[in-house]
């Protein structure tokens, strides 16, 4: 009775590993804090634990945001330049006498700005049907021209009040304090578990993991395409804001080393770059994973022509990380 | 139970300069099996896709219940009832067999979904075939871990999964073993019954004249006639499909003559699936691989090529060989023709030439003659009677049959000297079937050792005589001469030798 070809039993930890391919980085970014605390020993302090996240949730925003598109088997290049250019909508927008009203159309504003760009990136993906590669990259330059056009120099001022109330940890009790944005990463990531439930989650695996199968089945592909994309604008323009608060102030060119980075940390972060698989937590620790190796670049006081040459090694690295987990996969097999 | 009729009529496909649909035409109603018929590249899977809304056609009309209808994405035709198992199935590799199944149709609670009704659910349909798939096939197993013959049931569960009116099953039963199908038709039979209206496409004629009660012929992308059933014969079908049909004589091979060499013996061969495999093929010798699907008849022939891992002794071409990787194999002239062409065959995107020529580019030289190549190339694809714009089209362009006798014919180039074949005639149309087994007569006459799986036993007993029937990972029984009958097969094959 039985038909016996070739059943596929996978040992436990093949199993986990293929099904978290995430756990991986997350054993990378242990490894990144041992490091990283061997040489600052303050670094899990309340004071620069609170100033690490908080600079590291901008590319936090742009990673989630381009997880997205990258499951749906896109690539979005422009994210950046989103940043950039809301960036400087935020910054000329909220002057330093601005009310808390004035703050909200701002963000309002910037809100509407980066959706825009993102639905310029899906026309051009969906309807006209260009690469995405080609499409993000070619949009990339029209926001980036935006972002000068409206920010011509690094400025303005935001109101203090507004800065330092994201800037400090919010206190709880009198002894006990937690980084906001610790707190930001937290909602995300329940956001994201939330969204796992949802039809949408299923399309977009679908979309990224066979695109026709998905559109013969029902699934209205083009929408989902266009969605990541609206949400990856989305996100880039909420980093823009991590960015601003954090800062105080505007910089036109904010966004233009953070494209490439974005893309890094999904891949370390075990999401698949041709699509179908992947997850939105991974993406935040390949964030802070590319944010320790640098912390300790700087505390190790290496000389200035090893960061580029790490940044290369991490990004062949990330591009290797499915290929060890096929490896763990087929060895436990 | 509403009544249900939909009716196709001139309906013309083109893509680009070739035409796939010339003038289709389907009547279907609540409580018919419709058999769509025709040979590779004749319009039949384009014609199913029309009806599922996945194709829009170029002209054409459609009529639903007397009204007209248009199907202007695959969410139009599901909400008019109509689903579809596709032959090239529909299965997103990467997800679970319950996400497959309802994908865009998940089952909410509260507006989530709710994984353990999807779970249920699937169980349930899962249930319809139980017995007949292996343990690991559970609701939560991803699609890549399973067999084809599980894919494929998947893909027929997902289809039901959508209660529809009309069912299409488009080459369903290509990869499925004779129990599976049984239960198919078994189910078939009850959906008819309760009102479901089915079209079915086959190339198995045997399969139509079980299940259909009537027929509708393709050729070259038009309708050329509707048959009942019951009042047709396979002859008349077969004449309908292909002009000038008739020459499908079979011719059962002499025994090998004992004087010529052995080509490939085997000594206890044992992989994780086969337990000791024992045989020998000569030069000249067409030998059959029967039994059950998945009793290790694939594994036997990945294992000789060297493509899994396995232990025992293997002599070839009268020297002690154990081949670690497939580039070990063809080195030593021997090529393997595989079953699943999706999967291990063809780079979908790049053209017919290519894909025809990649196993054998070392034979053209260096720079390579790419003229002489093409001259090949093209000789295969007429004896192959391959349907196709143009050598330089890619292969996802063809048709599934089409796409086949590319896999066929890329091995056959090389010129092996001992040939392996895993059940390569899946989906293959009766002409093009006719024209593979006298260029594989014409191998053996030349000399090619041959070793041949195929799930036919139609074709085992008009090509092979001699056929070792393997029965959970064994070679239960040798069938030869007098003892090579339909009979001994099926009962060698349930694993009751006689
Ligand atoms: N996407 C496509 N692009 C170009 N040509 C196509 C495409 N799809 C199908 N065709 C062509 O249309 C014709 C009909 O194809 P179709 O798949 O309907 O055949 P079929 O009757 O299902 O054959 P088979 O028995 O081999 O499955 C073939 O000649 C094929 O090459
Ligand atoms: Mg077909």
């Amino acid at each position: 009775m039985t038909t016996i070809s070739a059943p596929k039993t996978r040992s436990p930890i093949g199993r986990t590993f293929s099904r978290n391919p995430f756990l991986l980085s997350l054993i990378l970014l242990i490894i990144m804090i041992v490091i990283n605390r061997a040489l600052q020993d303050n670094m899990l302090e309340i004071g620069p634990l609170n100033g690490t996240l908080r600079t590291m949730m901008p590319a936090i925003f742009l990673a989630i945001g381009q997880t997205f598109v990258v499951i749906a088997g896109g690539v979005d290049l422009s994210v950046g330049s989103i940043l950039s250019m809301t960036n400087a909508i935020l910054a000329v927008m909220i002057t330093q006498e601005a009310t808390a009203d004035q703050a909200l159309v701002a963000i309002l504003v910037a809100l509407a700005a980066g959706l825009g760009a993102g639905a310029l990136n899906g026309f051009g993906v969906t309807v006209l049907r260009l690469q995405p590669i080609v499409t993000t990259y070619a949009t990339s330059f029209i926001f980036a021209g935006i972002a000068l056009r409206i920010l011509p120099e690094p400025g303005g001022r935001l109101p203090r009040d507004l800065t330092s109330f994201y800037r400090n940890p919010l206190q709880l009790s009198e002894s006990f304090a937690i980084p906001l944005s610790l707190i930001l990463i937290t909602l995300l990531v329940i956001f994201w578990l939330v969204l796992s439930r949802t039809r949408f989650k299923q399309f977009l695996f679908a979309t990224g993991g066979n695109a026709d199968a998905a559109y013969t089945t029902g699934v209205r592909v083009s929408r989902v395409k266009f969605t990541t994309y609206l949400l990856s604008a989305l996100f880039a323009t909420l980093g823009a804001l991590a960015l601003t608060l954090g800062t105080g102030t505007g910089n036109p060119r904010a966004g233009e080393l953070m494209t490439l980075p974005s893309v890094v940390a999904v891949v370390l972060g075990g999401t698949r770059l041709a699509g179908g698989q992947g997850n939105i937590i991974g993406s935040i620790i390949g964030v802070l994973i590319l944010g320790l190796i640098g912390n300790i670049i700087s505390f190790g006081d290496l000389d200035s022509w090893v960061r580029p040459l790490v940044d290369a090694l991490i990004i062949i690295a990330a591009l290797a990380i499915p290929g060890v987990i096929g490896l763990v996969r087929r060895l436990n097999q | 139970m509403t009544s249900f009729r939909l009716t196709v009529e001139k309906a013309v496909k083109t893509y680009g300069g070739v035409t796939a649909l010339a003038d289709g035409n389907l009547d279907v109603q609540a409580g018919t099996v419709t058999a769509l018929l025709g040979a590779n590249g004749s319009g039949k899977s384009t014609l199913s896709k029309i009806l599922t809304g996945v194709v829009s056609p170029n002209s054409g009309s459609i009529t639903l219940n007397g009204a007209p209808m248009r199907f202007a994405s695959p969410q139009a035709a599901r909400q008019a009832g109509i689903s579809a198992v596709y032959q090239e199935l529909s299965l997103i590799p990467d997800l679970t067999v319950a996400e497959n199944i309802w994908l865009a149709h998940e089952p909410l609670k509260n507006g989530f979904v709710s994984r353990t009704l999807m779970r249920q659910r699937t169980q349930s349909l899962l249930d319809l075939f139980a017995g007949l798939y292996n343990r690991h096939l559970t609701p939560d197993a991803l699609i890549t871990d399973l067999t084809p013959d599980e894919r494929q049931l998947v893909e027929i569960l997902k289809a039901l999964s959508f209660d529809p009116r009309l069912i299409i099953l488009d080459e369903a039963t290509a990869s499925l073993d004779g129990q599976q199908v049984n239960r198919l038709f078994e189910l078939v039979t009850q959906w008819k019954a309760n009102g479901m209206a089915i079209v079915m496409v086959s190339h198995r004629m045997e399969e139509i004249f079980r299940i259909a009660d009537k027929a509708s012929v393709l050729r070259n992308g038009r309708t050329v006639g509707e048959r009942v059933i019951a009042e047709t014969s396979e002859r008349e079908l077969v004449e309908l499909m292909i002009e000038g049909a008739g020459a499908l004589h079979r011719e059962r091979a002499p025994l090998v003559d004992p004087a010529n060499p052995v080509r490939l013996e085997v000594r206890g061969l044992k992989t994780s699936v086969l337990h000791g495999v024992d045989l020998t093929v000569r030069d000249g010798e067409l030998l059959g691989l029967g039994g059950l699907q998945g009793q290790g008849q694939s594994d036997l022939l990945m294992a000789l090529f060297g493509a899994i891992r396995s232990t025992g002794q293997m002599i070839v071409s009268g020297e002690a060989r154990h081949f670690r990787h497939p580039r070990q194999a063809m080195a030593a002239d021997v090529a393997l023709v595989p079953g699943d062409r999706g999967s291990e065959g063809l780079l979908l995107i790049r053209s017919i030439f290519e894909n025809l020529i990649l196993p054998s580019w070392g034979s053209y030289g260096t720079p390579i003659r790419v003229a002489r190549a093409r001259e090949k190339g093209a000789v295969i694809a007429e004896e192959l009677k391959m349907v196709m714009s143009s050598l330089d089209a890619p292969v996802n362009s063809l048709s599934g049959g089409n796409a086949q006798k590319v896999v066929i014919g890329k091995w056959l180039l090389r010129a092996p000297k001992l040939l392996l074949l895993n059940d390569p005639t899946k989906g293959i149309d009766v002409g093009a079937k006719a024209e593979f087994y006298s260029l594989l007569r014409q191998l053996r006459d030349r000399g090619t050792a041959i070793l041949f799986y195929s799930s036919d036993d139609d074709e085992l007993l008009g090509l092979c005589n001699r056929v070792l029937v393997m029965h959970d990972g064994r070679v239960s029984t040798e069938l030869f001469g007098d003892r090579l009958t339909h009979e001994q097969l099926v009962s060698a094959s349930m694993g009751t030798p006689s």
